[in-house]
């Protein structure tokens, strides 16, 4: 019943001189499913996807996409068949029109769709005999997400694909994502918009200093991340409440803030035995438990 | 379709470069050799033909140098690398695709202009010679794959749009200085092209059989080169 | 129907739409028969993965609330049961308002009141849960 992943990496690292751009990244993702790629800016995310596209050379540790491994070139070549890849701030060739660049793309993608192409050329309002140079940077995001989506791909591999897009491009990537991903697409994206994650994502990743510090399923996070506000007249001793699930204890005279990730109701039962005079438990969003895990390392 | 976007790549500087030359070829049939020494109407022509295969060298160079600048370490500059590489072919097949056009043209950019010469010469009524115009070719192409492979290399380790061709063409300053001296002319292939060693001044032609060996040795040269910028942008990381 | 999918309220959001489609049918907003909008389109309009509608469309189909056919769609199969549901939904409501009643005369705020709702449901559902 466990499926093969679309992406697998156990112990990828790479090393730019003595900086550890990543460091045994062990990352499953999973096929049929929306999987997002959070991290702050020089985490490691667009290293780890150029190594998986063999763009970068890993200096440890070994990856398979689509079941190939990615340090073959020849295996490179052919998992690229099935991966559309749109990296931040992709330029296009300006030279080309969008028609032209359209007719050179397609060449080599026998499974291109021309309905999803002619949709999105509709839907992004791009004037196919304009040169490409002479596009805004909007509506060149919107070509470049085109090129991937009408490919067909089973793994759409892209990275901050909503820099540079109004609210009404990005809502219409986030529909034209969840499209591709009904017919079959595995979707694994990074991204800064952690509310646009939120809502479409069904697994998040997070990347921190070229580690993995998360991997859940959003529904476990909505379901079992809890933060827990307790006040005490006598403050139990912190190691008291320390037990599994427990991410971070704060105190500030007579309360103290939990953030728990699981056996939220466990640690309650735990802390009543301590007498709070006060118990609050609410839901925590994805952005403060991203905050919290960029910071606590 | 690779090859559709070679040409487009580089499809103004070959065109430019074609007519430019080939403008300049003409000219040369047409009124250089009021410029030549008087004689017989074959030294004439003869003069034509070295002074124009002498401007024809120059040119070439200069223009298959700044034809050759470009491909995926440029595209990295401009930020469409990451779109290149993420088809499905292998940076290889791309600098192959990438030499055979630049081949193609530099070819075309030799050989339309020396057609191009005898055409003129014949309706004018001029002289020409079939066979110095093959073996001024066959000197020309053998000796400019080296710069041509020069080139393709600078292109692979420099990236700057302007630094590249500034770097290509202080590399092939200091070939022709630097080989240009009386003893090293043997290893110069600009000397080669211009073959100043089968001239004849008297006759002003072209002696002796082509010297197919060391045209080959050139071209062989010209191949070790291709193949180390080859594997320079294979291991680049990007 | 219309769906609201609440990013803040702690709940998974194939939970939040499974409780407003049963909601939909309790009030009568959803009759027996009905269609529902097919998974993909569904999850086009609320922008969400797709899979998390195929997950409460089954977990009701499940429940005997849904009936998925194979390429048309999802039906509602609401039973007779369910009908009586409507009137006590009603009658739980009335309870409540009394109780939030009750609770402003002696003083609470809303927001405390809501606070309280939110920890004692939580409570019971994470020992339901075990």
């Amino acid at each position: 019943m466990n499926p093969t992943p679309v992406i697998e990496t156990i112990g990828l690292s790479k090393t730019y001189g003595k900086t550890d751009a990543v460091s045994g990244l062990n990352l499953r993702v999973m096929p049929n499913c929306i999987t997002a790629f959070l991290g702050l800016n020089g985490a490691g995310k667009t290293t780890t996807i150029k190594m998986l596209l063999g763009m970068i050379r890993p200096s440890g540790g070994e990856a398979r996409v689509l079941g190939r491994q990615i340090d073959s070139s020849d295996e490179s070549v052919e998992l690229r068949r099935s991966v559309a890849y749109v990296s931040e701030s992709q330029r296009l060739y300006d030279y080309m029109t969008v028609a032209q660049i359209i007719r050179f793309t397609r060449s080599f993608y026998p499974a291109w769709c021309a309905d999803t192409e002619k949709t999105l050329l509709r839907m992004y309002e791009l004037p196919p005999n304009r040169k490409i140079k002479s596009l805004s940077k909007g509506m060149r995001r919107k070509l470049a997400l085109l090129l991937a989506f009408a490919r067909k791909p089973d793994l759409l591999i892209l990275d901050e694909p909503s820099d540079g897009l109004d609210p009404v491009g990005i809502e219409q990537l986030l529909e034209t994502l969840v499209s591709q991903c009904s017919t079959g697409t595995s979707i694994f994206f990074s991204s800064h918009q952690i509310a646009e994650v939120e809502r479409v994502a069904d697994r998040v990743c997070m990347i921190h200093k070229g580690r993995l510090v998360m991997d859940a399923s959003l529904d476990e996070v909505r379901e079992s991340y809890r933060q827990i506000d307790l006040v005490f007249n006598a403050l139990p001793d912190e190691y008291e409440l320390r037990m599994p699930g427990v991410e971070r204890i704060e105190s500030r005279g007579h309360q103290v803030r939990m953030i728990v990730s699981a056996n939220a109701e466990s640690v309650i039962e735990r802390a009543r035995a301590y007498y709070p005079s006060s118990t609050e438990v609410s839901p925590i969003g994805l952005r403060e438990i991203f905050l919290d895990r960029v910071k606590e390392n | 379709m690779l090859w559709y976007k070679a040409w487009l790549e580089t499809r103004a500087r070959f065109l430019i470069s074609l007519f430019g030359i080939l403008f300049l070829c003409s000219y040369c049939v047409l009124h250089l050799e009021q410029e030549a020494v008087p004689g017989t109407l074959l030294s004439y022509y003869n003069y034509v033909l070295t002074e124009g295969y002498g401007m024809l060298v120059m040119m070439w160079v200069l223009a298959v140098t700044l034809l050759m600048m470009g491909g995926l370490l440029r595209e990295h500059a401009l930020g469409s690398a990451s779109f290149t590489l993420g088809l499905p072919v292998s940076r290889r097949r791309l600098m192959m695709v990438r030499v055979g056009v630049g081949a193609l043209e530099a070819s075309a950019i030799a050989i339309i202009p020396t057609a191009s010469m005898c055409v003129i010469a014949s309706i004018w009524g001029k002289p020409f010679s079939l066979s110095q115009n093959l073996f001024h070719l066959v000197l020309l192409l053998a000796g400019g794959a080296f710069f041509f492979a020069i080139a393709l290399l600078v292109s692979s380790v420099v990236r700057g749009e302007y630094t590249a061709p500034v770097v290509a063409l202080g590399v092939l300053l200091l070939i022709a200085v630097t080989l240009g001296d009386q003893k090293m002319r043997l290893f110069s292939p600009l000397e080669f092209m211009l073959g100043g060693e089968y001239f004849n001044r008297s006759s002003s032609l072209l002696v002796g059989p082509i010297p197919w060996v060391r045209a080959g040795l050139w071209v062989c040269l010209a191949a070790l080169l291709t193949w180390v910028a080859v594997r320079v942008v294979d291991r680049k990381e990007f | 129907m219309f769906f609201k999918l609440n990013t803040s309220i702690g709940q998974p959001f194939y939970v939040q739409l499974m409780q407003q489609i049963r909601h939909a049918a309790e009030s009568g907003a959803l009759q027996d028969g009905d269609q529902l909008p097919g998974i993909r389109t569904l999850a086009e309009e609320l922008v969400v993965s797709p899979n998390t509608v195929a997950r409460a469309y089954s977990e009701l189909e499940h429940e005997g609330l849904l009936e998925l056919r194979q390429g048309s769609g999802a039906f509602l199969t609401i039973k007779r049961r369910a009908r009586g549901l409507t009137e006590r939904v009603q009658a739980a409501s009335r309870k409540v308002e009394d109780l939030i009643e009750e609770l402003h005369q002696e003083g609470l705020q809303d927001n405390e009141i809501w606070r309280l709702f939110e920890t004692a449901l939580f409570h019971r559902a994470e020992i339901g849960a075990e």
